[in-house]
């Protein structure tokens, strides 16, 4: 996950946040990191990116990236899927 | 109608986001290129909208916010931004990733930041301004065109305070593709030597200057504007020549009126003759300051000579290191700002002190 934290840090060009300031169940979005809809984008981009992953259903994005463990998990079962 | 310079806010090369005290030393570069000092820009833009910026955008933002505090307004009747190359930083990243990632995996953050209005459009984000906001893309005539724009919407009384700056950033790809057009000097030059060179080509610079305009005078008023003019491709010497004196007669002075002549003089032997020929036979015996040596060349280089030349009648004073020519009165009640941009651009901005 301390991968995935970095990876989201500089893709979202966080300034002075580091990898161990992101807890792996804090919410990324409004109260948590504080992230916002252009931030959603990137982190699809992000995915696809890093791990071929590709988000069919728009539908899923509130699940997938509530967290960094949310989307570590959905990361790890759509590997598995692949594997 | 006066139209008055209530505020004035400059990011550049030197040290210019701060008022007091004025230029007190000239930043020293080598080489062909000038980079604006930036401040910390978390005085004035929340953290987490910093890190969607360009330089551009923050430059552009922090100048604003100056010519605002300094002027003692909140929000702005209309916000208008001159820029010839917009948000560079951006659209170069941009385009890089369309040909790195062929075309695909494209982020909005960068594309959303590569127009040209952005740095107007973030300025009224931030304000929460919903008012005329218009960014004016005219190469070299961008910062005069939202000049234009802005007194116009003053003496049409559409507007009582305008926001109104010239903004222009340069970028490692930027500079590269201009070098090859012969634009900047091919051996490194100090930047306080560049008026006396005798060289082609000239140092690059950018910088942002907004100024906040009003009709009424007040206590915080820096400067009055008195005119503005824009010459495009004159056909001669001749041609220019009668356009500068029409320019002071429709102002009711002459050249003996003007107490400093502020030179876009930018050390390239090529252009210097049409900044000599106007000093040596227009206003000979007039005292004559340059800037780009400060600022460096680009676009709306004229947008950073304003500034200078506010402060100056302001502080009535005339910072070491700027006099090219002859000697400042000891006080300065009207500068006349003669810029030229490739021989094609000329633009002339007539200042008071009020």
């Amino acid at each position: 996950m301390a991968d995935l934290k970095s990876q989201i840090i500089a893709q979202l060009n966080l300034q002075e946040v580091k990898p161990e300031d992101i807890g792996n169940d804090q919410p990324l979005f409004k109260e948590g990191l504080g992230l916002d809809s252009i931030d959603a984008l990137e982190l699809i981009v992000l995915l696809q990116q890093h791990y071929n992953i590709r988000i069919a259903n728009p539908e899923q994005g509130p699940e997938i990236f509530h967290s960094v463990r949310s989307m570590a998990e959905y990361i790890t079962a759509h590997q598995k899927q692949q594997g | 109608m006066n139209i008055y310079i209530q505020g004035t806010g400059c990011v550049s090369p030197q040290d210019t986001t701060v008022v007091e005290p004025f230029l007190a030393g000239i930043r020293e570069y080598e080489g062909d290129r000038l980079k604006a000092v930036e401040p910390d820009y978390r005085q004035w833009i929340d953290l987490k909208l910093i890190r969607r910026m360009g330089r551009v955008v923050k430059m552009g933002i922090a100048a604003a916010k100056l010519s605002l505090q300094e002027a003692g307004i909140d929000m702005p009747d209309a916000i208008v931004t001159g820029t010839a190359y917009g948000c560079l930083e951006d659209t170069g990243i941009f385009l890089s990733r369309m040909v790195a990632q062929q075309e695909e995996m494209l982020t909005p953050t960068a594309f959303i930041q590569s127009t040209h209005n952005t740095v107007g459009g973030q300025i009224a984000l931030l304000l929460g301004c919903h008012a005329y906001n218009n960014t004016f893309v005219h190469r070299a005539f961008s910062f005069e065109s939202a000049l234009l724009d802005s007194m116009m919407l003053l003496q049409e009384q559409a507007a009582r305070q305008v926001l109104v700056g010239g903004v222009d950033e340069i970028t490692d790809h930027s500079h590269r593709i201009l070098s090859r057009f012969g634009l900047y000097k091919q051996a490194p030059v100090r930047n306080t030597a560049l008026l006396q060179s005798h060289t082609g080509g000239t140092i690059g610079g950018e910088g942002a200057a907004y100024f906040m305009l009003g009709t009424e005078r007040n206590v915080r008023t820096v400067a009055r504007i008195t005119g503005l003019a824009t010459i495009y491709k004159p056909a001669d010497e001749q041609e220019m020549d009668a356009a500068v004196e029409a320019f002071l007669a429709a102002h009711h002075c002459s050249s003996g009126d003007i107490d400093l002549l502020i030179s876009g003089r930018n050390g390239h032997a090529g252009e210097n003759r049409h900044f000599t020929r106007l000093e040596q036979k227009l206003f000979q015996g007039c005292a004559v300051a340059g800037f780009k040596h400060l600022c460096g060349e680009y676009p709306t280089a004229s947008a950073f000579a304003t500034w200078l030349g506010a402060r100056i009648l302001h502080g009535q004073q005339l910072p070491q290191g700027l006099l090219f020519s002859g000697a400042a009165p000891r006080q300065l009640d009207r500068i006349l700002i003669y810029n030229c941009y490739q021989g094609t651009h000329h633009s002339l901005i007539l200042l008071d002190r009020t």
